[in-house]
């Protein structure tokens, strides 16, 4: 069911409670009464096309449309993706940390046994804040720097040459590994720990981990299918803005 | 309407999938391919009737089975392209014929799917790996190639679930194939 402007917030919470991290990162908070979708979006000063795009990509993995997201400003998607980003390493990640080291203080395990799961979390951590990190530092000031240049109408030759010489495609990172060591610890969790005391606990880390899986391979099927195509466009027009600028020197 | 049958067809075939919807035009479908690896890909080639060859990379180790959606009156030379045909005109019966030969060239026959315990080549290199050696080092140890350490590799990946070193270094001490302290006099 495609989540629509008319329906009321409270209505969207009912269809799919794992919408909520998405909603707060607009900073949109339960207890909206019974405001509609539009009403909640126009308080919080909202692009609501933006916003129903995004909520209905991630709540039906199967609807993608490319194009329509595509037409949007690069800077508010890549404000959403800040705070994605900031959402990961801020919240979801310390909390996960937080369940890890409980399980291994309480634990049944050997000492080395502890110390594995922990170094293990660990290291996915560095992983992850690592590629993020690099992401916010090179990419994301690229595109806006981008996207400045050619809303200005008075950029000059030299602003325009000056951002020619990069690509995105430079700064394409692989998502791949840093998913697939949190595949393994989804595996490690559900088959091979042997028995624990505190499985309560366990069973919490892995939905957890589950849903930081999902959201994780929706944010990267934004990057890569959304943000490098808008960026690709920009870069052309950078390139035809450059060539008759040139030719009219 | 033809997506929704398709959708539905394998949710009753009872085996896990995700499935990805694509809108875009077909130069764009190579680097699809290359980001989200698929195991099928099912086109409508009247949709796209530019598209001349599919793009099959022999190189990568991503090998789709390309699906086509035709219909009775297609043509030989769009029938060629694809490994798989299935028939938009047919009846249930050969639409889930159609489906099981798609999943036995998929090699995921219920023996498959059962059977996760590793064999005797295939521990001793999950133990090599865990210890840190490289694809290359752990050939010349077995003297096999190292294209044949690459297979047995994803085959361990395939029937553990687990894809990095470190996630094999976690399970080997697990499960008791090597001991910490291997690991710390290996560094």
């Amino acid at each position: 069911m495609r989540i629509n402007k008319d329906m009321k917030m409270a209505e969207v919470i009912h269809l799919n409670h794992h919408l909520l991290p998405i909603l707060n990162r607009f900073d949109i908070h339960l207890g909206f009464g019974e405001r509609s979708v539009e009403a909640v979006c126009k308080d919080h000063e909202l692009n609501i096309n933006f916003f129903l795009e995004i909520v209905n990509t991630f709540h039906d993995a199967t609807y993608f449309p490319v194009r329509h997201l595509q037409s949007f400003k690069a800077s508010m998607l890549i404000d959403y993706l800040q705070k994605t980003h900031a959402y990961y390493l801020e919240l979801k990640i310390p909390e996960i940390g937080q369940y890890i080291r409980l399980i291994t203080q309480e634990e049944n395990l050997q000492t080395s046994h502890k110390k594995l799961l922990q170094d293990f979390f660990d290291s996915y951590q560095l992983e992850l804040t690592t590629h993020i990190n690099k992401e916010e530092q090179r990419v994301y000031p690229y595109v806006i720097s981008l996207e400045n240049v050619l809303d200005n109408p008075a950029s000059t030759i030299d602003d325009l040459s000056e951002l020619s010489k990069y690509s995105i495609h430079e700064y394409e990172e692989d998502h791949d590994d840093v998913e697939a060591k949190l595949f393994d610890l989804k595996n490690i969790i559900i088959k091979y720990l042997p028995p624990s005391k505190n499985n309560r606990l366990l069973n919490v880390i892995l939905h957890e981990i589950f849903e930081l899986e999902r959201d994780l391979n929706n944010h990267g099927h934004i990057e890569d299918l959304i943000l490098v195509p808008i960026v690709e466009n920009m870069e052309k027009a950078l390139r035809e803005r450059l060539k008759n600028l040139s030719g009219n020197a | 309407m033809i997506r929704e049958g398709i959708k539905t067809m394998l949710s009753n075939l009872g085996n896990p999938y995700r499935m990805e919807e694509i809108d875009t035009p077909v130069d764009d479908l190579e680097k699809h391919i290359n980001k989200l690896h698929p195991t099928l890909i099912m086109i409508n080639p009247v949709l796209i009737p530019k598209m001349v060859t599919l793009p099959r990379d022999s190189e990568s180790d991503c090998n789709p089975l390309f699906i086509g959606l035709i219909t009775e009156n297609a043509s030989i030379q769009t029938k060629s392209k694809f490994d798989i045909l299935l028939n938009l005109d047919g009846d249930r019966n050969e639409l889930f014929k159609t489906m099981e030969k798609v999943m036995q060239l998929l090699g995921k026959t219920q023996n498959e799917t059962d059977n996760n315990t590793l064999s005797e080549r295939e521990l001793s290199i999950l133990k090599l790996v865990a210890l840190g050696n490289t694809n290359n080092e752990i050939a010349e140890r077995l003297f096999i190639s190292t294209h044949t350490v690459m297979t047995h590799r994803k085959n361990i990946t395939r029937k553990l679930g687990i894809k990095t070193v470190s996630g094999l270094t976690v399970y080997a001490i697990l499960n008791q194939h090597i001991k910490m302290e291997e690991i710390q006099a290996s560094e």
